[in-house]
């Protein structure tokens, strides 16, 4: 099946006032799934939903849905609903007349309106509520009468603008898990935004990494998180500890002025590099034992683990996560697995990295 | 001290509606007064009342009156409101700034202007003074009244909304008619009675653009007061406070009615909801 794509982006440009907003962007979007768009503030995440959703057009190329170019189709012909970042729900109507308002622009029998409105408010828990005003909700209340709105057109995609921004800490992990069951249960594509990448990592099928209108890398959230494409995408997604180095040889790696083994191979000889090494990889030893030799600077107290800020003779800052803690002042040795270095080469796209990783894994 | 501060206030309050509404009710206690002046009260008497009623010239006045209220608000509020909306979606800034300005020019011209370029304009277009004459003047000078009160509504509303009732399938019409509308209803409202009230006692413009055979209250008022103030004019004032009032009074038990319905009703759904638990 060639068409398997719902959302077909090709070659997309958007500019405001001759800036340019989104440059170039590609991206294909398949049924079903849990997509999330991931990316600082003003990176252009709600200018794509936007132009998905159709409230704005495209300075330059083509949007496909369904198979179907939509650039000139307006957006109350779209198969596809949103849920805005403010909600965005009708403030002169109660809870049931802004749940019903698709269906009643669609004409749809009453008696049908009144047992669909029931439907999606008991799916998101708001069975009872249809009287109540807006004003009258609260913020977590108001973000799921935004959901059953949108969910009672049956999207085939439904749009998420960062729906959980205004939640606390507790409401938002319950309504993570919440959205994620909704998706598998309906079994409709989501497209979802957020600049918090635990959320994403969390919750997606696929991350779209986002920064200055371009999309940086794409893939499922153990891939974005194990090989980040470059500096950006892994600084973004979790803490790093990020050092220089040069490519030896295929699988050999030098930094800190000593050659280590790895898992990366297909750069040039002596090519400079960047190495990344997640702080929750290391691990504290005694000096012999370690592949690198650091003291210890300061600890924090992190709930589920210790952040232990160490540093090596050449005033690299290296990052820990550990269970155990640590003494400050300490002189300890660090240990890592080959696997756990990850090799980062500069300007490389994500067509020749995904090429590269293709062609060495093969061998 | 915190006692006689608000004292204080209260006593300020009360003088401060005293001098807005002593003349009033002492134009109405002389409409009660058997002898023929305002110096002093000689005997109570509905005379002055049944004078007014029996005076078809001024009850057709008064109808008349009305009538140009009720039509000129009307249509000033469709056209204002339009008007309004246009303002509002005139994307570029000097445009709408420029728009807005000739609004209120209006607004702060003063009538005596107003009425005059009006007379001469009708008269250069050969068009007769009266009904339509003056129907035409108070919509024109209603029509900044409504904008300047439904443009901030049009400002509070969130834009987002808009594009949501988009997304859920609504045409330009029915975002419009369902959306943006009832959102703004309270400020449409507003600029409704604003243009109804100055319709009502607009007496410089008014006096410029009427004609044989047509006038309004005000004017007729003036004209009657210039030969001498009968008490039956202070009998129509009584009436016109009394129709008022109970405007006033009907609106607030309206609001104060569906209020409580609506509290009613959710109360109703809520112990169902409990109940199907
Ligand atoms: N209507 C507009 N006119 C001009 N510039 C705009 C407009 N809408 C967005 N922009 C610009 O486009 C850029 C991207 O905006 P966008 O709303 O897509 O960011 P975002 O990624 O959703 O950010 P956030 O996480 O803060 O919501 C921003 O720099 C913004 O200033
Ligand atoms: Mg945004």
């Amino acid at each position: 099946m060639p068409n398997q794509s719902i959302i077909t982006f090709k070659d997309v440009v958007k500019e405001y006032d001759d800036q340019p907003i989104l440059n170039h962007v590609d991206f294909e979007i398949e049924k079903g799934k849990f997509y999330t768009l991931l990316g600082p503030s003003g990176c252009g995440k709600t200018t794509i939903l936007r132009l998905i959703a159709g409230f704005t057009d495209a300075t330059s190329g083509e949007i496909y849905l369904d198979g179907k170019k939509v650039n000139d189709i307006p957006a109350n012909k779209r198969k596809v609903n949103t849920v805005f970042q403010d909600y965005a729900l009708f403030p002169h109507m109660n809870v049931f007349d802004n749940v019903a308002f698709g269906l009643s622009i669609k004409k749809m029998a009453q008696q049908k309106i009144v047992e669909k409105v029931k439907e999606v408010l008991k799916m998101v828990q708001l069975s009872g509520y249809e009287n109540r005003e807006i004003s009258e909700m609260s913020g977590g209340q108001r973000q799921r009468v935004a959901i059953a709105r949108a969910l009672a057109n049956e999207p085939e995609v439904l749009l998420l603008d960062e729906p959980l921004s205004a939640l606390d800490l507790k409401l938002r992990t319950e309504m993570q898990y919440e959205l994620r069951a909704l998706q598998r249960r309906l079994g409709i594509t989501f497209i979802f935004v957020t600049h918090d990448q635990e959320e994403a990592l969390a919750m997606s099928d696929e991350i779209f990494v986002i920064n200055k209108g371009h999309i940086v890398q794409s893939g499922t959230p153990v891939d974005i998180y194990d090989e980040p494409i470059n500096r950006f995408v892994a600084d973004f997604i979790g803490e790093s500890n990020i050092v220089k180095g040069n490519m030896m040889d295929d699988y050999r790696v030098k930094f800190v002025g000593k050659e280590f083994e790895c898992v990366d191979a297909g750069m040039r000889e002596n090519e400079a590099v960047e190495i990344v090494l997640r702080p929750e990889d290391l691990e504290i030893t005694a000096v012999e034992k370690g592949k690198l030799k650091v003291k210890v600077d300061t600890q924090l107290f992190r709930g589920v683990h210790y952040e232990i800020v160490c540093s090596d003779t050449d005033q690299n800052e290296w990052v820990i996560h550990s269970t155990k803690k640590a003494k400050i002042g300490a002189e300890v040795g660090l240990y890592f697995n080959p696997e756990d270095i990850h090799v980062m080469r500069f300007n490389e796209t994500e067509e020749e990295f995904d090429a590269r990783l293709e062609a060495y894994e093969e061998e | 001290m915190k006692k006689t501060g608000l004292k204080w206030s209260n006593l300020y309050l009360i003088l401060v509606f005293a001098i807005l509404y002593i003349p009033i009710f002492y134009l109405i206690y002389y409409s009660f007064n058997e002898g023929g002046t305002m110096n002093s009260f000689t005997g109570f008497t509905w005379d002055h009342y049944k004078e007014v009623f029996s005076d078809t010239r001024l009850l057709v006045i008064v109808l008349d009156t009305l009538l140009v209220a009720l039509l000129s608000s009307l249509i000033a509020t469709f056209i204002g409101t339009m008007g309004a909306l246009g303002i509002y979606y005139t994307k570029k800034r000097p445009m709408r700034n420029a728009l807005l300005s000739v609004n209120n020019v209006l607004m702060v011209s003063p009538d005596v202007i107003i009425g005059a370029s009006f007379l001469v304009f009708f008269t250069f277009l050969g068009i007769g003074l009266g009904f339509g004459s003056v129907l035409m003047s108070h919509v024109a000078f209603s029509i900044p009244i409504v904008v300047l009160m439904v443009l901030p509504k049009l400002k509070e509303m969130n834009d987002s909304m808009i594009s949501a009732a988009h997304d859920l399938g609504a045409n330009n019409w029915q975002v419009l008619s369902r959306v943006i509308l009832p959102t703004i209803l309270p400020g449409i409202l507003a600029g409704y009675f604003m243009a109804f009230t100055y319709s009502l006692d607009d007496f410089a413009v008014t006096f410029f653009v009427t004609g044989n055979g047509f006038s309004t209250l005000s004017v007729e008022i003036y004209s009657r007061a210039r030969q001498g103030v009968s008490l039956s004019i202070n009998a129509l004032s009584a009436l016109m406070f009394v129709f008022a009032l109970t405007l006033v009074i009907g609106y607030y038990f309206i609001m104060q009615h569906n209020i409580n319905k609506k509290k009613k009703q959710r109360k109703l759904a809520e112990i169902e909801a409990v109940k199907m638990r």
